[in-house]
């Protein structure tokens, strides 16, 4: 019987929060296990004596660090600054409050989009440092990047277990669906129902090509429970679905397009750019660790989504 | 008549910041500039509240910031989380404060050994962030590489011209002679020095061949003063003299037992490791700015650097 955990998930109300929240429900709650999913409203992690409050209320062992100021292209351009300082000091608040009040363990969640912008594929878990990031967001992902190299020093200084996972393009209920800085599937869902409203076509960015591996917030919260229970290496290990399952941006639209019920005109917008051909995330780690996880089948995890979408126009973050 | 500057230089009573200020006096103070030199007695810069009331009562319109936590091998190996966390309040509370107080230029002191550990040479500017430091002193490399970031972050954000500057090993007065944690030429001084006085052998370290650049630190102050007053821009600037006068850690100690007057018997320790055959850098955008700039010769400034250690047996840092 294992000891007692008592686990805070900080950001626990986003995309990757709801997703741990789904795994655990799924699962059902396992016993010497007690979930805190908080958000900004329990606490502001920019500020110290707010962080520790939270932490002497809850009294973790455990903590899912998933808070973040995100930005998404736009905003991150002109405000690289404050994201890399405010995102700097939330990690510093969590990460050394959670080593003042003697956590056990604490697991940040990084991104493939902190990696070097000058990069071979596919990426894997040693090459974090290795080049500056890209431009538009060095500021949110220098401040991922630190999280590493912080996890390595408490663990050299202290004996600590703090570390992380590297996720990217994960997809769910509860996203953000916003086609100027959401990501590209809830991109896709999004002007699926709009096209199905409006009677207008649906439109496809570029044309199609590209092969993209995501990641459904269910399966990530899977492996967030797993992370939280076996995983003791401080080093990032990347939770991505395999290449093999890779799916080109005009299948996921197809699989979209059937999950949504559309049956208007789809357009191929050939003008806009694809972006890179294939961005492939090595899963090797994962796979060495866990060679039987089963992933939710794509078809099956975006007619979820877009059911999900549906039912709740009123969560939906436009 | 140029603007009056009131120029701050943190971290002043080190060797660097004494280096700054012989640089001032060989040349005569000008009238447009007032220089404030402060300690850690003056303010503790890990403290915002601490840092704001310094500048609050100094007013800076410049700061030349040089204060750090430095350790050397054996502190840094076992403490790089409280390097890192240290070294990174100190440069957040200094940026920011600076930026909250309109000071239009912040120049910031890294280090060749921020580099990274795997590197193709000479190194030069643009290599900064390619990829991991030594792995000794990570937590203080990786703090430092922030600066950078913030620049460039306070550049696209706010129009703010902080930059900094890169130098090579530096030696003269006021330097650290510790053995343990001081650097190879006052080591070599210390020990020439100690030899001299108790009759035991001058012992080299490895085999002698390894090859150095070396800066003087009252070149190195020159340098400062023409950053102050003429560098604009954000990215780093490496300081130091070329590849061709690099020399081998045998040269100089062959050097300094020569300016020290030890004529006793000199060993070569091989049990001890090399480390790096040559670490080159690169001056070369520092020679496009200033092609005509003649460094101390060498043998001048070692002979200047043991004068001042034989004159200042109390104030000697051992």
């Amino acid at each position: 019987m294992s000891d007692k955990k008592v686990i805070l998930v900080t950001g626990g109300t986003g995309l990757v929060g709801r997703g741990i929240r789904a795994a655990v429900e799924r699962e059902g709650p396992r016993e010497g296990e007690q979930w805190h999913f908080v958000s900004s409203q329990d606490g502001d992690l920019r500020d110290r004596d707010a962080t520790e409050a939270l932490f002497d209320k809850i009294r973790p062992t455990h903590v899912i660090h998933l808070a973040a100021l995100v930005g998404g292209l736009f905003r991150n351009l002109k405000y690289n600054l404050d994201i890399y300082r405010i995102n700097s000091q939330i990690n510093e608040n969590v990460i050394s409050t959670s080593h003042k009040y003697n956590v056990q363990k604490v697991v940040s969640c990084l991104s493939t989009c902190i990696f070097p912008d000058k990069t071979t594929y596919p990426i894997d878990e040693s090459m974090i440092h290795n080049g500056p990031p890209h431009d538009s967001a060095f500021g949110y992902s220098y401040s991922k990047r630190m999280i590493d190299v912080q996890n390595k020093g408490y663990h050299m200084q202290h004996g600590r277990t703090y570390t992380s996972v590297i996720a990217s393009n994960v997809f769910g209920p509860y996203d953000n669906f916003n086609p100027e800085n959401g990501h590209v599937l809830p991109g896709l869902i999004r002007k699926a129902f709009d096209a199905k409203a409006d009677g207008n076509p649906f439109v496809i960015w570029g044309t199609g090509s590209p092969r993209r591996q995501f990641i459904y917030s269910l399966d990530l919260g899977r492996l967030f429970l797993w992370i939280l229970r076996e995983y003791n290496d401080v080093t990032p290990i990347i939770l991505a679905a395999d290449e093999e399952s890779e799916i080109s941006i005009k299948e996921a639209a197809d699989l979209v397009v059937n999950a949504v019920g559309f049956k208007g005109e789809v357009i191929q917008d050939t003008s806009k750019p694809d972006g890179p051909l294939k961005k492939t995330t090595s899963n090797a780690k994962l796979r060495r660790l866990l060679p039987d996880f089963q992933f939710t089948p794509i078809k099956q995890a975006i007619q979820e989504t877009c059911d999900w979408y549906a039912a709740n126009p009123d969560k939906v973050r436009k | 008549m140029p603007a009056k500057k009131v120029i701050l230089v943190t971290g002043s009573s080190g060797l660097v910041g004494h280096g700054l200020r012989a640089a001032i006096e060989q040349e005569g103070r000008r009238a447009d500039e007032q220089w404030h030199f402060v300690t850690s007695k003056d303010a503790d810069l890990r403290d915002r509240a601490e840092t704001e009331a310094l500048f609050d009562s100094i007013k800076p319109t410049h700061v030349i910031h040089l204060a750090a936590l430095v350790g050397g091998l054996f502190r840094n190996l076992d403490h790089n989380l409280d390097f890192y966390r240290t070294n990174t309040q100190i440069n957040d509370n200094v940026l920011a404060t600076s930026h909250k107080n309109n000071v239009q230029k912040v120049i910031s002191c890294l280090s060749t050994c921020n580099f990274p550990n795997k590197a193709k040479y000479p190194i030069d500017e643009t290599m900064l962030h390619c990829g991991p430091p030594h792995e000794t002193n990570f937590g203080y490399s990786y703090a430092k590489r922030m600066i950078d970031v913030q620049n460039k972050g306070y550049y696209n954000q706010h129009g703010r011209l902080y930059t900094s500057v890169i130098p090579t090993s530096v030696f003269g007065p006021h330097d650290n002679f510790n053995l343990q944690d001081g650097h190879v030429l006052p080591g070599l001084i210390r020990r020439a020095f100690d030899s001299k006085a108790d009759g035991n052998p001058f012992v080299i370290w490895g085999t002698g061949s390894p090859r150095r650049q070396f800066i003087y630190s009252l070149d190195l102050g020159r340098l400062f003063l023409w950053v102050l007053r003429e560098y604009n821009e954000v990215t780093p600037l490496i300081l130091s003299a070329g590849a061709d006068r690099e020399i081998s850690i045998k040269e100089a100690a062959e050097l300094i037992c020569e300016t020290v007057g030890y004529h006793g018997e000199v060993i070569q320790d091989t049990t001890k490791s090399d480390g790096q055959f040559k670490k080159t850098v690169s001056n070369d955008k520092m020679r496009k700015y200033l092609p005509d700039f003649k460094f101390t010769p060498f043998k001048q400034a070692i002979k200047e650097t043991c004068e001042w250690y034989a004159a200042n047996s109390d104030k000697v840092r051992k």
